[in-house]
């Protein structure tokens, strides 16, 4: 086995593919990890209630003309 | 768990049990929930299709108007804060599933369907039912919004939709954030994509004294309707009105909304009209091409309608619009 320099300057061509492979991932995964939070979410439709939360009135007493603008 | 509205560009983080800031959308155990559809707060079988204020589209009808309660925007000067400002809990509605709708809407002949009053944007599902029921039973739809939605619902749903009348409120981002709690951008884009489409658009601007009328603001606003919508897209000016929160204002008077109109009309816009104010001619439509008078009005109603199937009667030019 060849010995490293004082320095860490030279390693072993394992060495060398296991940092390559390490650093590809960990980029890999940031970008995908960016590229989801920038990306827009999908509109999701919400679902109905059963029940109005408010007071219900029968269709003939809201049926009339509207005092609203617009 | 939260949940995230993605309906509109506020994009709500909602806590459970919370509401998002329109406070009919709303998160139950996790899930994103509207209160309101099905049930309308209003049900008007009078209206004219020129309240909407929509001056090319099918002149002349009445059209059936719903609006259930909530709406995504805060507007200081909101004429129908009773019902965009009240919460569910407080307000009265009705039980009206999109089928019964449209079949109320075919039994009384109508040929149209406004979804108004507050904003469909905010009972979207609801609207979006109904409007596509009603164009599978014959039966066109017409949004009167403010236009704040996000680009991918509001594509899905400009599919059902015939005609539209958005406000531009303001054409400053500064002034959508003090007044109405919303932004500029997204009305925009909303504009642009809906005249991209298939959709009649008409636009409405709401001049405020003080705020949006000096000269330059309407030139400004002219000009981006006549850059990215087009010369041919019908602008209404209307008249501002004291209320909500903001009372401390004169109404705009007809001198400002005739400057408004004649700046619109010299930026190169073919059909300017102005509202809620009673006008000799700014109702009227005319002939950008011979300028004869085409559709008069008094308010809402017709006193004549000359257009030769979608054409001027004088010089033939297409009119664009529904007729």
């Amino acid at each position: 086995m060849r010995k490293r320099n004082l320095r860490g300057l030279v390693m072993t061509r394992r060495e060398f593919i296991r940092k390559l492979i390490k650093g590809s991932s960990a980029i890999l995964v940031g970008t995908l990890w960016l590229v989801k939070k920038a990306s827009p979410r999908r509109f999701v439709r919400a679902l109905r209630v059963k029940k109005y939360p408010g007071h219900l009135k029968s269709l003939k007493d809201i049926w009339k003309e509207a005092k609203w603008s617009g | 768990m939260k949940v995230q509205c993605e309906l509109c560009p506020k994009s709500c983080l909602i806590e459970p049990g919370q509401s998002g800031e329109c406070r009919v959308r709303i998160n139950i155990d996790g899930v994103l929930r509207t209160v309101v559809y099905g049930f309308p707060c209003s049900v008007s079988p009078y209206d004219p299709v020129e309240k909407k204020p929509l001056f090319h589209f099918l002149p002349g009808t009445k059209i059936l108007s719903i609006a259930t309660v909530g709406c995504n925007l805060h507007c200081k000067n909101c004429q129908n804060w009773e019902i965009s400002q009240a919460n569910p809990e407080e307000s009265t509605a009705a039980y009206l599933p999109p089928e019964s709708l449209v079949q109320l809407a075919k039994e009384h002949h109508y040929q149209s369907i406004a979804y108004t009053y507050t904003d469909p944007v905010i009972f979207y599902e609801y609207t979006y039912d109904c409007a596509k029921l009603a164009r599978d039973a014959g039966i066109r739809n017409v949004l009167v919004t403010a236009g704040y939605i996000n680009q991918e619902p509001w594509k899905r749903l400009l599919e059902y939709v015939d005609a539209a009348n958005i406000d531009l409120k303001f054409i400053s981002d500064d002034l959508y954030r003090e007044v109405c709690s919303g932004t500029l951008k997204p009305v925009q884009e909303a504009l642009v994509t809906a005249k991209a489409t298939n959709v009649l658009v008409e636009v409405t601007n709401l001049i405020i004294p003080t705020l949006n009328d000096k000269p330059e603001q309407i030139g400004e606003l002219a000009r981006w309707v006549k850059t990215n919508l087009g010369g041919e897209t019908p602008m209404h000016f209307s008249r501002f009105f004291p209320r909500y929160k903001m009372r401390n204002l004169p109404p705009t008077s007809l001198k400002t909304l005739d400057t408004a109109h004649d700046i619109a009309i010299s930026e190169g816009l073919n059909y300017v009209y102005i509202g809620n104010i009673l006008s000799k001619e700014g109702q009227n439509t005319y002939c950008p091409e011979c300028k004869k008078l085409l559709i008069e009005r008094s308010g809402y109603t017709i006193l004549q309608n000359r257009l030769k199937e979608g054409r001027c009667p004088e010089c033939e030019r297409e009119i664009y619009g529904v007729w």
